[in-house]
């Protein structure tokens, strides 16, 4: 009786593993899309939309994914099958131009991150799933002269020019 | 009385434990703009938090409030879904939408759904906060008021041209023959 008690618990181990939801993706093919806010009047704030489309070689179906944002986890949304997206936002002060990389994590991505991050890493160490770089080229906040304070410039210089020659004419 | 006092104590207790183990999601919506106008970036914001004390799960963010002829998307998705918002996270999304008219819109709420806990099988509805009404501006309204007007300030300075010009040119030829005689002697 022991033993095929026994025999059970090993057959249900050994079947476990495969009953699990693992949830990776194997060989991952990423299209991108990639907007950042261009014009500061348009919005208070810099935000970043990074919207990708992902299919997995093993068929994976039921991934969940996770952005590493600027050191912080934030969950990926779903927008529909394969498709997700990770948006942030902060001052335009605090996201200037540059290429910002957004590393995307599975569960066990994340978790990894999680535990490096609890033991005093930065979890750095870990490899993403993909890797998307966003390159932002700033936010206008305006011109950096007015057109109406250069006109003006210009004004007082041929004004200045013509009195100059005047007055030495008059001399 | 103090079976009374026993029984109100017993079914003040059964109902804070509904509360408990529960998850809710507070959620606002925000348009991030200075001036909205019409054919430039609308930044549409949501932000979820899970105040509750279980994790939602199956959160799904719908915003049916800007329809495809008055908004065209631009950048992001207005039906979108969280797997599983933990206890105190704080996420947010946002949508870039560009207006095609001007004109007062009124900006609505979106709904969030969810369930509480892992084994309710009846969805949570609740709406985020709305932004309220506010005026698209015209393309040609918000470009008089801010653009540089780099043609306009060309088109000016060719027109005083004359004006400034031909004294010059007067003043110049009788300077240069002047000059000339001036060399001569």
């Amino acid at each position: 009786m022991a033993t095929s008690t026994k025999i059970l618990a090993l057959a249900v181990l050994a079947v476990l593993p495969l009953l699990m939801n693992a949830s990776t993706c194997i060989g991952p093919q990423v299209t991108s899309n990639v907007y950042t806010t261009s014009e500061a009047s348009m919005s208070i704030s810099t935000v970043f939309v990074v919207e990708v489309a992902v299919k997995c070689n093993n068929g994976e179906k039921d991934l969940l994914l996770f952005a590493d944002v600027n050191g912080h986890m934030v969950p990926a949304t779903q927008s529909g099958t394969g498709k997700f997206q990770v948006s942030w936002s902060d001052e335009h002060k605090k996201l200037p131009a540059g290429t910002y990389g957004v590393r995307f994590f599975d569960e066990e991505g994340y978790n990894a991150v999680r535990k490096e991050k609890r033991s005093g890493t930065d979890g750095s160490a870990v490899t993403p799933i993909f890797t998307v770089n966003v390159k932002h080229s700033g936010t206008w906040t305006g011109p950096y002269v007015q057109t109406e304070f250069v006109a003006t410039c210009v004004a007082l210089l041929v004004w200045y020019m013509a009195y100059r020659s005047k007055s030495f004419l008059m001399s | 009385m103090k079976s009374l006092f026993l029984l109100v104590v017993a079914f003040v207790a059964v109902r804070s434990d509904n509360d408990d183990n529960a998850a809710r999601l507070l959620a606002s919506k925000s348009i991030l703009n200075q001036f909205i106008v019409e054919g430039k970036e609308l930044t549409v914001e949501y932000s979820i938090y899970n105040v509750g004390s279980s994790q939602a799960y199956n959160v799904e963010l719908s915003d049916s409030s800007f329809p495809e002829e008055d908004f065209q998307r631009v950048s992001g998705s207005l039906n979108v879904k969280w797997d599983r918002l933990a206890v105190g996270a704080n996420v947010s999304h946002a949508v870039i939408l560009k207006p095609l008219r001007p004109g007062y819109a009124n900006f609505t709420a979106a709904q969030v759904k969810y369930y509480p806990t892992e084994e309710s099988q009846a969805v949570q509805v609740g709406y985020t906060t709305a932004p309220g009404e506010a005026g698209i501006v015209g393309l040609k309204d918000y470009e008089r008021r801010f653009s540089p007007h780099i043609v306009d300030w060309a088109t000016f300075a060719i027109m005083t041209l004359p004006s400034i010009g031909f004294p010059f040119l007067l003043w110049y030829r009788s300077k240069s023959k002047y000059d000339v005689k001036h060399k001569k002697n």
